[in-house]
């Protein structure tokens, strides 16, 4: 018992049985894909088509009350399977036959090659004998160049991709019964992928699934080990491994899903049809390329003709110099041609997902930044569209290509470009949007902070807590949240600023002057005001609050603080290791707002370096051995002593220095201390002799004693002490 | 090598050179050249005419006009074009050389024997 259905074939109503009709479609099938290439495949189809149907018209007038299989098979064995076809194209006669095989399979009626996985010599799928084949080099090289690439780990994804995609030559092959690769929809925990990629190999559909999920779970407890590798980890532990996400939506993309009863018999390698085995070994590996090209984007113009243009010139100069030499050279400009587009491909490609890790790490962090929901969404489009888009669309793109996968993809193209133009919109309108929202700077006056001494000799400058973490370069874009600090609401910004000047008096003072940005300036100078910055002095240091909090409802606007410390002439001043940064305003980069504070303007820019020990002299600031405060010359002076040999030359050399100063020093002191008791002891003699003058002439009798006369010695122990310095 | 790809690669070489002939005796539906080329015992498949009789229209050797049918849809009659015709001859030409050619090699005896004696007489 069959069931007959009555189809429209070349404008004749013909009642067929549903498994002839079976037949009859995977024939007319398997002629579009012989003649995929084929200038007027359209026609020819066309001519077969009517001419079987003319075929079915005669069986039904002889009395025929519907098209069975034998029929259908006999018209088919009349007209002819594709693979009995004679080859209608110029290739050239090949010497060897086994290589005849190959040379069919890879070239279409048009001259264009089509790439196959190489069955009839392979070492794991075919993929390196394919491309051997391909590109017309010796399988070894591809070999070769694959084990290399599979060492850095690229080769093999792109390996396990292409065996996937490209199809076998034993597609093309009578008899070659072997499975399709469909998406299961039967049962399928998203889209099918993982349990059809187990029917095709036969194995548990969660086998493929761990495998997916693994990436992700690793990603989860590397986060979850190391506790954050940007200091974001908190808030990434919730997100995902985009690698394995990726992945899964282009092999959504690229693999058909299983509708029909014969290709869910196909995707699990059953035979289609039990009475007509032939018929349904030509529909092998045809879902892939059918499929993508339903999503499918056609070449991009410039990059597909980029790559004939360079193929016809290699393919020109090759006949020009036949020789051996001549196709070396070809073989190896064909080589470079598309290594260097697959380099682009690749960097490209690249470059986004590098852009699309960065976003999802910042990404946590636009809470601080964004205000409102169109902001977010902005947010959202942006990562989604403009960045993971065009990744999809590449990779894809980029396994049509080497599938040669042709067909209108004009809705996979439409798709992706719509797409990228709408994450285009998004990223400009994100711009756009938190660029008005930093447009204007706040303008609030400097305050003076309170100092408990200010008539200390020398001032520190250091944080309020230690740092031991490591923190990044001056870019406000860097964020420093430090967990658990106060709550998950708050992100520190390094945006201290320190600059040193000169005192006008003999005491230390120091002011402080918050800006921020904002929507407008009543916005701008609100948010400055909210800045929460402690400055407290303790003897000799002064401490400095480590950053400036961030909460999620004021927002991040470039909040920024910066320190002035007026340094007394004569006195000294050191800032340590991670407060703040220098203020030069030298450069002219500077915001111009600052530029109204007549102090900044009359003042020098002083530069100075972190570390170090100043001195403010009355025409500036001095490192301690006397040159004047400069960035970078400090820098290079700290280098040098920072080096080991010239260090210990230098200690030595700056020790003996220091101590042939204080020699010096002391020696004068004594001196001094000499020349004052002589002259004390001159003048007591004196007194005393015109005291005894005075007594003897009053008629008093002097005889001059030993005290008098020990004078002398009393001198000399000090003097004598000298030499002993040494 | 494979006798089955050599006969095929000969076949190939005088398949168009058959199939125009068929079509310079008069007007010819696709069938009737199959039957025709049937007769002659050179069995040839519709999926491999259909194919090369596209791909000589497009080479503008062919021409072809509709004819209504009363058993199906219309057919397409081809005939040759003046270029077709020209291009038939050359065609012709070449296929006497050749036939005569592989018929003088292919007489191995004779051939044989001549060879050795015109080596033998002229050293």
């Amino acid at each position: 018992m069959k069931q007959v259905i009555n189809i429209n074939f070349q404008g004749r109503v013909v009642p067929i049985e549903t498994t002839a009709f079976e037949i009859l479609k995977n024939y007319t099938d398997s002629l579009s894909r012989h003649f995929a290439n084929e200038e007027g495949k359209e026609e020819i189809i066309n001519d077969i088509e009517s001419r079987i149907g003319e075929l079915f018209q005669e069986r039904l007038t002889k009395g025929a009350t519907c098209i069975t299989d034998d029929d259908v098979n006999a018209i088919i064995n009349s007209i002819g399977r594709p693979e009995d076809f004679e080859p209608m194209d110029d290739a050239q006669p090949t010497a060897a036959a086994s290589s005849s095989y190959q040379q069919q399979a890879n070239t279409t009626a048009t001259g264009h090659k089509r790439l196959y996985r190489n069955e009839n010599d392979k070492v794991l799928g075919g993929v390196c004998s394919g491309l051997a084949n391909y590109f017309n080099i010796d399988v070894v090289i591809a070999r070769i160049i694959f084990v290399v690439l599979l060492f850095s780990g690229v080769g093999f994804l792109t390996y396990i991709i292409m065996w996937i995609a490209v199809p076998s030559t034993a597609s093309a092959e009578i008899g070659g019964t072997r499975k399709k690769l469909f998406r299961d929809p039967d049962e399928k925990m998203i889209a099918g992928v993982c349990s059809g990629i187990g029917n095709y190999f036969g194995i548990n559909p969660w086998i493929p699934r761990v495998l997916f999920l693994l990436p992700f779970l690793s990603f989860l407890s590397r986060w979850g080990h190391w506790g954050g590798f940007w200091d974001f980890g908190d808030v990434i532990r919730f997100t995902f491994s985009p690698t394995s996400l990726i992945v899964y939506i282009i092999l959504w993309i690229v693999i058909p899903e299983a509708l029909t009863t014969s290709e869910k018999l196909e995707m699990k390698g059953e035979k289609v049809d039990m009475h007509s085995i032939k018929n349904s070994v030509m529909e092998e590996m045809k879902g892939v390329g059918k499929k993508a090209t339903n999503f499918g984007k056609e070449a991009s113009g410039i990059i597909n003709e980029k790559a004939k243009m360079v193929a016809g010139d290699v393919q020109n100069f090759n006949r020009r110099s036949r020789g051996g030499i001549g196709n070396v050279i070809a073989m190896i400009a064909k080589i470079f041609a598309y290594f260097i587009i697959g380099c682009v491909c690749f960097g490209l490609v690249m470059g986004l997902f590098g852009l699309g890790i960065f976003s999802i790490g910042v990404f946590p962090l636009k809470d601080y930044i964004l205000k409102g929901a169109w902001q977010n969404f902005y947010a959202w489009g942006t990562l989604v569209l403009f960045i993971a888009v065009p990744i999809i669309g590449i990779i894809t793109w980029l396994i049509r290509k080497i599938a040669k996968m042709r067909s209108n993809s004009k809705i996979l193209r439409l798709t992706f470009g719509s797409l990228w133009t709408l994450g285009w919109v998004c990223i400009i309108m994100l711009i756009a949007t938190v660029t008005r929202d930093f447009r204007t700077s706040s303008r609030l006056d400097e305050q003076p902070v309170a100092l408990t001494n200010p008539q200390v000799n020398k001032l520190v400058v250091t944080s309020s807590l230690p740092f031991t973490k490591k923190y990044y370069g001056r870019s406000w874009i860097r964020f420093e949240p430090f967990e658990n600090l106060i709550d998950d609401d708050t992100a520190y910004v390094r945006n201290v600023y320190v600059q040193i000047a000169k005192s006008p008096n003999d005491s230390f003072q120091v002011t402080m002057k918050k800006t921020s940005r904002g929507y407008d300036k009543k916005d701008a100078n609100s948010l400055a005001s909210l800045i929460n910055f402690n400055v407290t002095q303790k003897d000799s240091i002064l401490l400095l609050d480590k950053g400036i909090a961030i909460n999620k409802t004021d927002k991040f606007r470039n909040q920024m603080v910066i320190i002035t410390v007026l340094v007394p002439v004569g006195k000294q001043i050191r800032i340590n290791k991670g407060i703040g940064w220098p203020v030069h305003f030298g450069g002219g980069n500077w915001d111009r707002d600052w530029d109204d504070n007549d102090y900044y303007d009359s003042e020098e820019d002083i530069r100075w370096q972190s570390d170090v020990d100043y001195v403010m002299k009355a025409d500036g600031l001095y490192t301690m051995d006397g040159r004047k405060a400069d960035g970078w010359n400090d820098k290079a002076a700290k280098k040098q002593r920072n080096n080991s040999r010239t260090y210990r030359y230098n200690a030595i050399e700056d020790s003996l220095q220091r101590r042939q100063d204080s020699i010096d020093n002391r020696k004068q002191q004594k001196l001094d201390s000499i020349d004052r008791r002589l002259q004390q002891q001159k003048d007591s003699i004196e007194r005393h002799l015109e005291n005894e003058k005075n007594k003897i002439e009053n008629g008093n009798t002097f005889v001059p004693n030993a005290e008098t006369l020990d004078l002398t010695a009393n001198i000399m122990p000090g003097v004598m002490i000298l030499p002993n310095t040494n | 090598m494979n006798i089955d790809n050599t006969a095929s690669q000969m076949r190939k070489g005088v398949l168009e050179f058959c199939i125009l002939s068929v079509i310079k005796q008069g007007e010819a539906y696709p069938s009737d050249i199959i039957d025709k080329m049937k007769a002659a015992n050179f069995n040839l498949l519709e999926g491999t005419l259909y194919p090369l009789l596209t791909r000589l229209k497009n080479a503008e050797f062919l021409t072809y006009r509709w004819v209504e049918s009363n058993s199906g849809p219309p057919r397409k009659y081809f005939s040759l074009t003046e270029k077709g015709a020209d291009f038939y001859k050359e065609l012709e030409a070449t296929w006497n050389e050749l036939s005569n050619a592989v018929k003088a090699v292919t007489d191995i005896d004779a051939s044989n024997n001549l060879n050795n004696n015109n080596n033998f007489n002229n050293p």
